[in-house]
């Protein structure tokens, strides 16, 4: 029998699973990776307009995350701790841009910025417009995952700092405790921007990402796009390393198991303005403005014989891709966190295992995964070449989002419960179904449905990898873009936002079901 | 009770992940086409397949407008053992460099007779059919009569100075557009409308879409685009003008569709019934009749008003089976400097 006290002792099973389970999540990129090693590396330019297209992504990733915690940590922190009007809604609301491709809320930017006069050279286009679009995407991850390591924190603990110093106290404890988190969060969004071109293009900026993309699509040449990615990634990961030491450090809380009341949000005649003025302005900055621009011409013509058409071929793949990638990364989160988040050097070891892979861009690990079916046999091919796969590829490279969110929270049960578990001769299996499992159980519906809302974002991964027939609404959307008459677009568009809003607005109910689940809608 | 709670839970995941496995394998009455045509151009030729023929057709349509990175990577991994029949190309490019890596097969269909030889591969890896051409777009409400632009070198000029774009020649019918200004102009007087163009304002855009919307919403005064996204802003009754360029100079160029049969494709009879589907006649003038308002190749194909027929245009001079090559020595030279250096 295993004892459950082996989940707080160290031990090589930690480092053998870390490894394990990485290796799983970087399989796609592999045969691109070991490609990208075996080519002439004497061949790869890192000529001053490669280095330089590097340094402009990284400030374009940084301004975007520095604005993603500026506006989503406040949110993310007053929506934990209180109850103002339409707070519900509102988060509903926030999720939202989590579903949609940067490349078209930058559509969105600039048709506004034609719509309202501005220059072409102003703040809505280049580098700025650029940090916008990328910041609309990174401020909902920031809110929600501030959201829960708020929500996670122990009641008797607030209660504390309320006694001992009002809700300034309340704040900044609150705040200290959640920093980590919104601070890894707003990371990954900035680093996920860093292997997206789609928004440069529409704006007019030219970073690393167009760099790669030029390498596959107009040159390709998927060896040196590889290796572009690996070259970004190292320095970015150098770059990036004090601040993923620091929040590794910090994502766990030591507590006791009497302090694991979790606090509940409360009323504040504070909350009721702050809390609305707050979120008014994210949600302008990540959702209205954009929208804006893109539902304009919406007003000339509703398309919606073809609408009803799109969804009704595309819908059930969506739900599909995006359910199932939601479900594989979380399956791989929870072994990577129950082994990494008790040991500080494997907690940093892991944040920069899979930056590096949010850094590659999705078209390593699809082309990967193509090459991969293409060589197996043809008996594999529910394996390579189904609409698993594609969600498997999805949910892989998304396994960051819920291994942090898992982190935090298995960082934050008791030491002490699985220690008392080893004394009464609890078994490991038991102690993890009926202690942790429940424990986890918000956290894990929390993450699944980040992921969900991310993954149908994907374009490129499912353009690549879907059965012929199979593809998604994302990809519909888009590949009608080019010719359809904007009102169509922007038709199809917004049936894609309201059918994503009865998404969220699904999940936050199950979220509030019986409090067992994350209580984040309450 | 809980227990039966997670078995139900965790069945229902196992039955879905294993439903997305079970994917049925390719049967004999259906053929996969990847296509880098629009779909909404593409989808209702496919369909009209299958109405005459029974044949389902399993469409894989690809864009520029998303800035992926599209299927012809695909294709190009899945080389050793393809999942598709047959690639629809938007233009004669792409399919050259499909041959060029030895993911094409010769096919030459009994459709392809009434087709000019010159918009087809003399090897018959891909036959050209439906043509569209690169035409210069403008804002009526900008660019009075008057100053009505000609020719592509009138972006150079000081009328349109800060007010003409372009979309990025690495991708799409751009990049075959620059390769064919290398090959008519030669390199220097190639390279200098590309300089000059930077130096008398002009702007890199995303995509030929991007140009359309960017001139009708009065961003840009004039731009060069396809006759099909032009057709679309024209629909929408924007105010745009057409100008099919160089009518006494280097000429339009002209761009056919391209199809090509993939290389072991797993069902060849099925892709070469397609092929033969989009060479005849009947998929032509459907073409000219869509949205699309591609120009047939074929003399004598009913056409609406608003299609121009090939006789009407002085076409381009250009070897389309050298394209590819020409197009490989740019990307990977002047042009991507190009891009970079001037793309802010």
């Amino acid at each position: 029998m295993i004892s459950p006290a082996v989940l707080e002792q160290p031990g090589h099973w930690r480092s053998l699973g870390l490894v394990s389970v990485l290796l799983i999540v970087i399989s796609p990129t592999l045969p691109l990776l070991l490609q990208a090693f075996d080519w002439s590396w004497s061949a790869f330019s890192f000529g001053r307009d490669f280095v330089a297209a590097i340094l402009r992504s990284v400030i374009v990733a940084a301004g975007a995350s520095l604005c993603a915690l500026g506006l989503g940590f406040p949110c993310g922190l007053v929506a934990g701790l209180y109850r103002f009007p339409a707070r519900r809604l509102m988060l509903a609301a926030l999720a939202v841009p989590l579903l949609m491709p940067a490349f078209l809320w930058a559509i969105g930017l600039s048709m506004l910025r034609i719509e309202l006069g501005l220059s072409r050279n102003g703040f809505l286009s280049g580098a700025s417009g650029s940090i916008w679009s990328f910041a609309a995407l990174a401020t909902p991850l920031v809110v929600f995952a501030v959201l829960v390591a708020v929500r996670l924190l122990p009641g008797t603990a607030i209660d504390a700092a309320r006694l001992a110093g009002g809700e300034r106290a309340v704040l900044r404890y609150a705040g200290y405790a959640a920093l980590p988190a919104g601070v890894t969060a707003c990371l990954l969004g900035g680093i996920l921007s860093l292997s997206d071109p789609g928004p440069g293009q529409i704006l007019g900026f030219s970073g690393v990402a167009t760099q790669i993309l030029i390498s596959f699509s107009a040159l390709y040449d998927f060896e040196l796009a590889a290796q572009q990615g690996l070259v970004t990634a190292a320095i970015v990961l150098l770059a990036a390393s004090p601040l993923i030491w620091l929040v590794a450090r910090h994502l766990t809380l030591a507590l006791l198991p009497r302090e694991v009341r979790l606090m509940e949000p409360r009323s504040s005649r504070t909350a009721d303005w702050a809390g609305p003025a707050l979120f008014g302005v994210t949600l302008l900055m990540a959702l209205l403005a954009p929208v804006a621009g893109l539902a304009q011409p919406v007003l000339s013509e509703l398309w919606l014989d073809s609408v009803v058409t799109t969804v009704a071929r595309t819908g059930g793949n969506t739900l599909f891709y995006s359910a199932v990638a939601g479900l594989v990364a979380t399956a791989s989160a929870v072994p990577l966190a129950i082994c990494a988040t008790r040991v500080a050097s494997l907690r940093a070891s892991l944040l920069a295992g899979l930056l590096l892979i949010l850094v590659l861009p999705p078209a390593v690990g699809a082309l990967g995964t193509v090459l991969m079916a293409s060589e197996a046999p043809v008996w594999l091919d529910p394996i390579f070449r189904s609409r698993f796969t594609v969600a498997a590829v999805l949910g892989l490279r998304l396994t960051a989002i819920p291994t942090v969110v898992l982190m935090r929270a298995i960082g934050s049960a008791p030491a002490s419960w699985a220690l008392a578990g080893a004394l009464h001769g609890v078994p490991l299996l038991t102690y993890l179904r009926r202690v942790l499992a429940p424990f986890l159980a918000g956290p894990i519906f929390m993450s699944i449905a980040l992921v969900a809302l991310v993954a149908t974002a994907d374009i490129t991964t499912v353009l690549l990898l879907q059965p012929p027939g199979q593809d998604s609404l994302s990809i519909a959307l888009f590949t009608v873009m080019a010719n359809a008459p904007e009102s169509m677009v922007a038709s199809l568009c917004l049936a894609y936002l309201l059918l994503g809003c009865l998404v969220i607005g699904a999940l936050m109910f199950l979220m509030s079901l019986k409090g067992r689940l994350p209580r984040v809608g309450r | 009770m809980r227990m039966k709670v997670v078995s139900v839970t965790a069945a229902t995941i196992v039955a879905t992940c294993a439903a997305g496995c079970l994917e049925s394998p390719e049967a004999p009455h259906e053929v996969v086409v990847y296509s880098s045509v629009d779909e909404i151009f593409a989808r209702p030729i496919a369909q009209q397949f299958k109405n005459e023929t029974g044949i389902q057709v399993r469409l894989v349509p690809d864009t520029e407008e998303t800035k992926s990175t599209g299927l012809l990577n695909r294709l190009m991994a899945e080389k050793a053992r393809p999942q598709a029949d047959v690639f629809w190309s938007g233009d004669p490019v792409r399919a050259a460099i499909l041959k060029s890596r030895d993911i094409s097969e010769p096919y030459r269909s009994p459709q392809a007779d009434g087709l000019p030889v010159r918009y087809s591969d003399p090897q018959g890896h891909w036959a050209g059919f439906s043509a569209r051409a690169r035409v210069l777009i403008y804002n009526t409400s900008l660019v009075p009569e008057t100053e009505r632009p000609t020719s592509v070198m009138d972006l150079l000029d000081s009328r349109f100075r800060g007010s003409a774009c372009l979309a990025n020649p690495l991708f799409g019918t751009t990049s075959m557009h620059a390769a064919a200004l290398f090959q008519v102009l030669g390199e220097v007087n190639a390279r200098e409308f590309f300089t000059r163009f930077i130096e008398n304002g002009g702007t890199i855009v995303s995509s030929n879409g991007e140009v359309r919307r960017r001139v009708a919403a009065g961003d840009f005064a004039i731009g060069i685009t396809d006759t099909d996204d032009f057709n679309v802003a024209l629909r929408e009754r924007k105010p745009v003008g057409i100008v099919y360029p160089d009518h006494d100079g280097i000429g339009t160029l002209v761009i056919p569709n391209a199809a090509v049969l993939i290389a072991g494709a797993p069902n060849p009879e099925g892709g070469k019934r397609f092929i033969d589907f989009l060479l005849s006649p009947e998929t032509e003038e459907a073409l000219a009749h869509s949205a699309a308002a591609q120009m047939p190749v074929r003399s004598g194909i009913p056409i609406p008003a608003y299609v121009r027929s090939l006789t009407e245009i002085t076409p381009m001079q250009v070897d389309y089976d050298k394209l590819a090559d020409e197009l490989e020595r740019l990307s990977n030279g002047f042009l991507r400097e190009w891009v970079t250096r001037h793309s802010r």
